[in-house]
């Protein structure tokens, strides 16, 4: 067990160490403009100094050295248009606690309504549930979002007499966009749970607990959704980490100040280093998230943990 | 073996609807089961053994129905039995089932002792140390080696031959009365088949089972059974005791069955095959439905069904050949080389 999480551990940190060099390289290839806004004005020596300041002028391995160091410190550099000479840091942990809260507040309401769903609809398969189930899972993949994202905007807004907008001094103006949120998913993880319900119950071993004489509820949650979770449990760390990342849609409908627009702004605005410092926090969230998924599915699959060959014969 | 009847199946009709047709399973089964004996069921793939023996269980797949008949069990009539709560004290704790596959058939995220401990919980509202014990027992029971250090481990720690050792565990964990062996061989090692053989054997006369065996293997048949059932096309055609059937069959199809034994092929020429396939059970079948396959078939064969022919209190067949008036045909050559195989492994004992 130990061994695999040490192992799953190494291979994260090596992936995260090879993908900041890439971006890294990838954003030195980028006109030198952007870190300028008024470039034009400036004299050779008046770019030679400014380069010299942000170290531009080291060789490139030199440069991806320093900022290595300089993330080992938790930095992730200044911005250059955003916020001139603002740190990114201090921006993040201004913008991503508001994404948070609503994907947080999101993700718990639609894990069990999602599962829960799931579970229904498998339990009475092709019944009624079922049917209207599908009908809401299929309405919620083929309907673009911006359908109905702004139609519970309107109606909603419209029929209940809460905010259309967001406002932070307002906490039922929270209500709307975290159900706009939860809608999707749900169907998500109903579908999910449904679909891995019914496979499992034509095993085999389903089978065998009926003829052992289990009740069929206890058959239905120790068997059948005890094993048809696991494949869903390894998404979840993902999900509950990348809620920092905020949904562009749903947070400019409200106009909600969180993280979701914010990586399109900074490529549009040419702001490098908060690109670059954007790409790697999402990238080393995706990526811890994954091996937290690894661990968890671990302890709950006792196949896993099993890396060395013992007494199976 | 003592005469009395544990399960009484009378006249027994059972149905599947599929895509809109009806299919007849079973056609009017009647069998008696013996207390302490081991009957065989054989036949081909789709005759409906399998389904005969999950309908007495309730086990049946959702489009399957009991259209009539009756499964007498303990006085009760099984076959009105509609809820699955009816069929839990039945499951388990009075015929108790293992299944083909080893691989299979156990849940691969629950410990061994956790899935042989369930059914204890129902059945015997055993838990904790009590049915630690028992489960510990169970293991020892079936021959796994060191059960205190196996209680904790996994399906995937364990070989076929041992998965199927639990299953077993798992079966009579809860003393049940009956003991239903589907084709328990069939996924293992050859060298496998003959150990779990014996160990049912042993465990049989330990915990006084009656065992039904359905299988399409003859040399498992021999080697464990006290009466065959050989079914065809959802009736049983043949019934009587392992002697009866291997040295003196009646019905066509049990001759054809028992030529198709490799054993006793001679070498060099083709093995013998039962020619055409079986009747189509979504259509109604007339007269003896191992006619149109059958080359010693009779012109009444296809127009009226068989009644059953006692040939011995304990042998009967369905077949009109047994019919005073039918021309007397003989069974072929072939079958009576079955005599002078030992390579069967049965026990040919003079009883």
């Amino acid at each position: 067990m130990l061994k695999y999480c040490l192992k799953r551990i190494m291979r994260a940190c090596i992936s995260l160490i090879i993908i900041i060099a890439v971006v890294f390289c990838l954003l030195r290839l980028m006109p030198i403009d952007s870190y300028f806004p008024n470039l034009d004005d400036m004299t050779e020596i008046q770019l030679y100094n400014a380069k010299e300041k942000l170290g531009l002028n080291d060789p490139v391995p030199v440069q991806l050295g320093k900022f290595y160091t300089q993330l080992l410190h938790g930095d992730l550099g200044v911005s250059t248009r955003y916020r001139v000479d603002y740190p990114i840091t201090k921006i993040l942990a201004k913008k991503a606690p508001i994404s948070i809260k609503f994907g947080l507040l999101a993700m718990v309401i639609s894990l069990p309504l999602g599962l829960l769903l799931g579970v229904l609809m498998s339990r009475n398969r092709n019944g009624i549930i079922d049917r209207i189930g599908t009908g809401y899972v299929v309405l919620m993949q083929a309907v673009p979002a911006a359908v109905y994202y702004l139609m519970l905007q309107i109606y909603g807004s419209n029929w209940t007499g809460l905010n259309i907008l967001y406002n932070a001094s307002v906490p039922s103006s929270i209500i709307l966009p975290v159900v706009s949120l939860a809608l999707p998913s749900i169907a998500w993880y109903a579908m999910w749970l449904r679909r891995y319900m019914v496979d499992e119950e034509n095993r085999d071993y389903i089978r065998m607990a009926r003829a052992k004489g289990v009740p069929e509820r206890a058959i239905g949650f120790n068997h059948v959704f005890r094993n048809a979770i696991v494949p869903l449990i390894h998404g979840i760390p993902s999900s509950l980490l990348l809620t920092i990342s905020g949904s562009i849609y749903v947070e400019s409908l409200y106009s909600i100040p969180g993280m979701g627009g914010l990586l399109v702004e900074v490529i549009k605005m040419q702001d490098n280093s908060m690109v670059q410092a954007l790409v790697i926090v999402y990238a080393a969230l995706g990526i811890i998230g994954l091996l937290l998924g690894d661990i968890l599915m671990a302890v709950v699959d006792p196949r896993i943990s099993l890396t060395k060959k013992e007494g199976a014969r | 073996m003592d005469n009395k009847v544990i399960l009484s199946i009378q006249d027994l009709n059972i149905k599947f609807t599929l895509r809109g047709q009806t299919l007849h399973a079973i056609r009017g089964v009647s069998l008696d089961l013996y207390d302490g004996e081991c009957l065989a069921i054989v036949g081909e793939s789709g005759s409906g053994k399998s389904v005969l023996v999950k309908s007495c269980m309730g086990l049946l797949d959702k489009n399957g129905f009991i259209d009539s008949g009756s499964i007498i069990y303990d006085g009760n009539d099984l076959a009105v039995n509609k809820k699955s709560k009816d069929w839990e004290k039945i499951r388990g704790g009075q015929i108790a089932m293992v299944m083909q596959d080893p691989m299979t058939s156990l849940n691969p995220l629950k410990s061994i002792g956790w899935q042989i401990g369930e059914s204890l919980k129902y059945h015997q509202n055993l838990t904790g140390e009590a049915a630690k014990n028992k489960v510990l027992e169970m293991l020892a029971d079936v021959g796994i080696d060191d059960p205190k250090r196996r209680y904790g481990q996994y399906p995937h720690e364990f070989s076929g031959g041992m998965r199927q050792r639990v299953a077993i565990a798992i079966a009579i964990a809860c003393n049940p009365r009956i003991l239903v062996c589907d084709e328990p061989t069939t996924a293992l090692d050859v060298t496998i088949q003959a150990q779990i053989l014996e160990l049912v054997k042993g465990l049989q006369k330990k915990y006084h089972l009656t065992t039904i065996y359905i299988t399409h293997d003859l040399g498992v048949v021999a080697n464990v059974a006290d009466r065959v059932a050989v079914m065809y096309a959802g009736d049983i055609v043949e019934i009587g005791t392992c002697r009866e059937i291997f040295f003196e069959p009646k019905h066509p199809y049990t001759w054809a069955l028992l030529s198709s034994l490799p054993q006793i092929a001679t070498a060099g020429e083709k093995l013998y095959s039962i020619h055409g396939t079986p009747p189509n059970l979504f259509m109604p079948v007339r007269g003896d439905a191992f006619a149109p396959r059958n080359p010693y078939a009779l012109d009444i064969d296809f127009l009226y069904r068989p009644p059953y022919f006692e040939v011995s209190p304990t042998h009967k067949a369905r077949t009109w050949l047994l019919d005073p008036r039918a021309p007397k045909i003989e069974p072929p050559e072939v079958l009576k080389e079955i005599r002078n195989l030992k390579a069967l492994g049965g026990d040919w004992g003079e009883e």
